[in-house]
């Protein structure tokens, strides 16, 4: 039964890759039995031609994509309206729909887009009193709104009403309409290495920086306005910060000798952890942005001590190191600079970060010579792998900590994969050539 | 461990030194001993082999192999790459040789993170830095620089082209 909704929404994600012609396909390779279901009605649409894009399409996918969420099939759906006052709810309450998405798109004069939705809870009522009378009534609007969006914008709006739909049903925030960042490497080419920026779901590519060299570790800045990256342009690994909005913004911060590398911006963006080996050891520093002091934050004489991140608060930091023979996460508060050593299990755990509240931290744990996402409760201390994946690395969180996005080798490429931070979802980002790697998922985008 | 494997290596580097000193020592004698006092002619090269010639010869042939390899998560080399390394020192070490320059990459497999794998490739470059030093290389003649797992040899997803990528590679300036 399960490989029949597969089968479904495969044939759908497919179906939507060939409308949006994006770089990388979203592929689901493992769904969830208890995800809830809704109906995304496509969207109505007003004016002379066609839209450029499939609104309902987008929301669907994005919303299977958390893992919390199965919309049912086009061909299955029971109603086509696009507004909550023609929604039959007895009919959507008999196929056991719990919430169903309508709109319309309306082209306007001037080029632009009206984009209108409503969310429609089936099955929320409300007792209220009616002539002295206490009645129940349906009160099922859970969300409605509307906006003008240019063409362009258009499709990254879908990710908007996404995020809003899955905030009204799970009382967190969305973050669909986010970017992600990863590094594309096609030896094809001239110049084989990308930086490359996209939507959370890898539709609209851009280059932000290509090189003849090998570019790694991309890293956000806080505000979502920079990059900054390792290039070895130079013929060794420095550290850039590049402005993605402006032009000639390119900026060298860090070119010592020894590797410059592992940049991870501060969440008051104010700061950078990188890894410097300039006093000939591999440590974590950490460059005051304003003043462009940096300041030793570790010291070892003779162990590997990089790939630092930040805990929420912005007072420690995660680190890996193998000071105790093997590669390990530490954690170290900035303030008083004592190191703690975090895990446990396993020969080889790097690559950590802190869901948003904390209590989480996602990794890379080889046990038994394999490389896999885990997770680890910071409180129990219990790890748990999230992926049955080979080489997966470079895992990095959605800002509302829902999905990790990382990477992995599929049938002899490296891509990307997306699996949702309590494991029961997965899919594959996999690249029309060459491969992908290195992802990265911005903060929200305001 | 890694004083013992070096201690080794000083072993064979100098009785290697010591064979190539009493070689150029026999040299000069034999010539000493062919030259006519009352002739007044160029000496001709007899046609044997001079020793420093065939050193020369020998230790360039070695030398166009410019790769060691490492086992994983190791920054330790093996015998052969460090015979490999002897022989490149030998002639860094000249005099003569002095102004050449090299630099040391050191490459690691996919396996595991690309930020520890550009410190693990620091490491791997920097062990074999360390071997040439230890045979008469000048540090200022040495550059080193790690890429980590960005720049495989083979970039398939394999065994085999692990072990191809767990590596140091030498390469001269100029």
């Amino acid at each position: 039964m399960m490989k029949f909704v597969f089968k479904v929404c495969f044939s759908a994600c497919l179906l939507i890759s060939i409308k949006t012609n994006a770089e990388i396909d979203i592929l689901i390779t493992s769904g969830v039995d208890n995800a809830r279901p809704v109906a995304v009605i496509p969207f109505t649409f007003k004016g002379i031609g066609q839209p450029n894009q499939d609104v309902a399409a987008v929301v669907g996918a994005d919303l299977r994509r958390s893992g919390r969420f199965s919309p049912m099939a086009r061909h299955l759906l029971v109603q086509q309206v696009d507004k909550y006052s023609d929604v039959n709810l007895a009919l959507w309450r008999e196929k056991g729909i719990e919430a169903v998405v309508v709109g319309s798109v309306e082209a306007l004069a001037d080029g632009r887009f009206r984009v209108g939705y409503e969310l429609v809870d089936i099955f929320k009522k409300q007792q209220e009193m009616r002539n002295g009378q206490l009645v129940t009534v349906d009160r099922n609007l859970l969300d409605s709104y509307s906006a003008v969006v240019s063409a362009d914008d258009l499709r990254f709006h879908a990710h908007r009403i996404a995020d809003r739909v899955y905030e009204k049903l799970t009382g967190e925030r969305g973050a669909f309409a986010t970017r992600i960042a990863y590094i594309s490497v096609d030896r094809n080419l001239p110049k084989p290495y990308a930086l490359m920026i996209a939507d959370s779901d890898g539709y609209a590519p851009q280059t932000l920086y290509s090189s003849s060299q090998p570019i790694m570790s991309p890293a956000w800045s806080a505000d979502a306005q920079k990059m900054a990256y390792v290039s070895f342009e130079n013929g060794r690994s420095e550290i850039y910060v590049q402005d993605i909005y402006k032009a000639n913004s390119r900026k060298r911060v860090a070119a010592f000798e020894g590797i410059n590398s592992a940049p991870a911006f501060s969440p008051d963006g104010r700061r950078m952890a990188l890894t410097l080996s300039r006093g000939g050891n591999p440590e974590i520093y950490v460059l005051d942005l304003v003043s462009f002091r940096f300041s030793q934050i570790t010291n070892s004489v003779n162990s590997i001590e990089t790939e630092a991140s930040w805990s929420p608060d912005g007072q420690s930091l995660l680190y890996t190191s193998d000071r105790g023979g093997r590669p390990q996460i530490y954690k170290q508060n900035l303030a008083s600079n004592r190191a703690m050593r975090v895990t446990w299990e396993g020969s080889y755990n790097a690559s950590a970060s802190l869901t948003p509240d904390g209590k989480t931290m996602v990794l890379i744990n080889r046990t038994n010579g394999i490389f896999h996402v885990a997770v680890q409760d910071m409180e129990a201390n219990s790890l748990r792998t999230l992926t049955e994946t080979e080489l997966d690395e470079s895992p990095s969180l959605a800002p509302n900590g829902s999905m990790v996005i990382y990477a992995t080798v599929y049938q002899g490429r490296q891509v990307l994969s997306v699996v949702s931070t309590d494991g029961r979802f997965k899919a594959r980002l996999p690249a029309k050539q060459g491969e992908v790697k290195a992802p990265v998922w911005s903060p929200y985008l305001n | 461990m890694s004083i013992i494997k070096l201690g080794k290596g000083f072993v064979i580097v100098a009785s290697a030194t010591l064979m190539f000193a009493c070689a150029s020592k026999q040299d000069s004698d034999s010539q000493a001993s062919t030259n006519e006092p009352s002739e007044v002619i160029t000496p001709v090269e007899p046609p044997r082999v001079d020793p420093e010639v065939e050193a020369r010869r020998i230790n360039e042939e070695k030398r166009e192999a410019r790769t060691v390899y490492f086992d994983l998560d190791d920054d330790s080399v093996k015998p052969a790459g460090r015979a490999l390394l002897e022989a490149h020192a030998w002639y860094l070490s000249k005099p003569e040789n002095s102004g050449v320059v090299i630099t040391v990459e050191g490459h690691c497999d996919e396996r595991g993170t690309p930020a520890y794998n550009l410190a693990l490739g620091e490491r791997r470059a920097k062990a074999i830095a360390q071997i040439l030093m230890l045979n008469g290389v000048s540090s200022s003649q040495i550059k080193t620089v790690s890429y980590g797992e960005e720049k495989p040899a083979n970039p398939s997803h394999s065994e085999s082209a692990w072990e191809e990528n767990r590596r140091g590679e030498l390469s001269y300036e100029g």
